[in-house]
């Protein structure tokens, strides 16, 4: 269980966290979404112990998390992780050794999964699957809580498909938390559970991704029509073309008549309209 | 246990290039004339390098490959032990059989100069053991600190503290007293505590400073 009160983290004068509260209670698979600078990495971190927040408490299981604790039952990864250079599955090895929890043969399963050659030196793979070998280590922690910050950078198309089924397994294997930080938001969709949206420091969404699919509705029609229909609703974006007027709603959908168009949002449309901003200002 | 020898092991492994340096220096420093240098003071070099791999190199790595801090920083202390024992063996081998072989009238050889061989080779070598050890923590605390202000202010402090202290006849002679309690000591008994409380404090402080460090 991840536990957040009233988080701040400052760098100088820049809040990067503003007062977030976020209680994380079921094993599931989560996404992260926000822009970049959002302060998604800076969220993750805080709660793998890597370094410490200004303001609040971060719990996991119970533990309080800063960068005292010197086991905090979370697994972090980030993209361009510094690992020893040494045969992809010496370090699988050592990983299982450092950590007595490890799951080496699920490790090493993956690792002939995605073709990963274990004699190859960690300096001579590609990003993508120098990327692969950080998030094998960290599935196969089985830590209690697993934050992937963008995993999927450098795969190509069949391995980001591979990796959303190596998720899957190793949460049905072993059911924890685990936090996916991503931007390529329409793949992740039938892997997550819950969705969690991050914009400018502050949490601005934390539901189910179910919750999007029945109440996630974008509304075109005359103004007229579309302020009737939409009125006492949820609006959380608009956009005007002419006299055509299109509203983005997070509530229950207004019924279908002739002259409105009904239909529903797509994850990464409803993403837009949350996070979405123009010249610095929210459409 | 497995993962404190794991990441003794690992640690070991990867202070390669401190390890050749080393060698090198050892096997290839030469001096000439009536008064020359034992080549086994130049083996201290390794317990002057390996705290920079420790704490540069290896605690990140550590860190990503799924390790505890705890686990990490027990695993530098054992790891600190083994040296300072190999270091202060090859150092005592090569001032017992190899330095009476110089030509030379006088070979100096540290364990001579710090007067731990009046007690004995096996003594001395542990003297330095003990001394070698509380070095190699002290500089991994130091190592460790550098990326905080505190890193920074102490190393400010402890050079004012040789700057101000040399000068200054009784200053000075505090800070000669401590040098002779810590390393120009023949009291083998009285040195070796000294050697294992300081390298005790040492090592907690460390832990506290390990406890504020970030990824």
């Amino acid at each position: 269980m991840i536990e957040l009160k009233q988080v701040t983290k400052q760098y100088g004068k820049t809040t990067v966290l503003k007062n977030i509260t976020l209680s994380i209670d079921e094993p599931g698979i989560y996404c992260l979404l926000g822009r970049n600078g959002a302060g998604k990495t800076t969220l993750l971190k805080s709660i793998a112990g890597y370094q410490n927040i200004t303001n609040g408490t971060i719990q996991v299981d119970g533990k309080t998390i800063t960068t005292s604790t010197l086991n905090t039952g979370v697994s972090y990864i980030e993209n361009f992780a510094k690992h020893f250079n040494l045969p992809v599955r010496k370090l699988l090895r050592i990983a299982s050794e450092v950590n007595s929890n490890y799951d080496f043969d699920f490790a090493l399963e993956m690792m002939e999964r995605f073709e990963l050659d274990g004699k190859k030196k960690y300096h001579h793979l590609s990003l993508g699957m120098k990327t692969m070998v950080s998030t094998i280590i960290c599935l196969a922690s089985n830590k209690e809580v697993i934050l992937l910050d963008e995993p999927v950078l450098g795969f190509d198309a069949i391995t980001r498909v591979e990796f959303y089924d190596m998720l899957t397994e190793s949460f049905q294997k072993h059911p924890r938390i685990i936090i996916v930080s991503t931007h390529i938001i329409e793949e992740i969709t039938k892997t997550i559970q819950k969705l969690i949206i991050m914009d400018k420091g502050s949490i601005c969404f934390f539901d189910t991704l179910q919750s999007v699919e029945t109440k996630a509705f974008c509304i075109s029609g005359l103004q007229k029509e579309v302020a009737a229909a939409t009125q006492n609703r949820n609006i959380i974006g608009q956009d005007t073309v002419g006299g055509l007027v299109t509203s983005y709603i997070f509530d229950t959908p207004p019924e279908q008549t002739a002259s409105l168009d009904i239909h529903p949002l797509s994850l990464q449309e409803f993403f837009i309209q949350m996070v979405g901003h123009k010249g610095g200002a929210k459409r | 246990m497995t993962a404190h020898f794991a990441i003794v092991k690992r640690l070991l492994a990867s202070n390669q290039i401190s390890f050749i340096i080393t060698v090198l220096v050892v096997l290839c420093a030469t001096s000439s004339g009536d008064v020359v240098l034992s080549n086994g003071n130049f083996t201290w070099l390794l317990a002057a390098l390996t705290p920079f791999f420790f704490v540069f190199y290896d605690f990140t790595k550590f860190m990503h490959l799924g390790a505890s801090k705890k686990d990490y920083y027990f695993g530098c202390l054992i790891s600190y032990g083994i040296l300072a024992f190999c270091i202060s063996l090859v150092n005592a081998v090569i001032h017992q059989w190899m330095d009476p072989a110089y030509s030379a009238q006088t070979v100096i050889n540290l364990m001579d100069v710090c007067q731990w061989t009046e007690n004995g080779m096996i003594v001395a070598g542990l003297q330095q053991m003990f001394f070698l050890l509380l070095g190699m923590v002290f500089l991994h605390v130091l190592l460790s600190m550098q990326t905080h202000w505190y890193g920074w202010l102490t190393d400010a402090v402890l050079v004012a503290i040789l700057c101000i202290f040399t000068p200054i006849a009784p200053l000075r002679a505090i800070l000669i007293g401590f040098f002779q309690i810590i390393m120009f000591n023949s009291n083998a008994v009285l040195h070796i505590l000294i050697c294992l409380l300081l390298s005790a404090a040492l090592s907690f402080g460390g832990l506290v400073v390990l406890k504020r460090k970030t990824l």
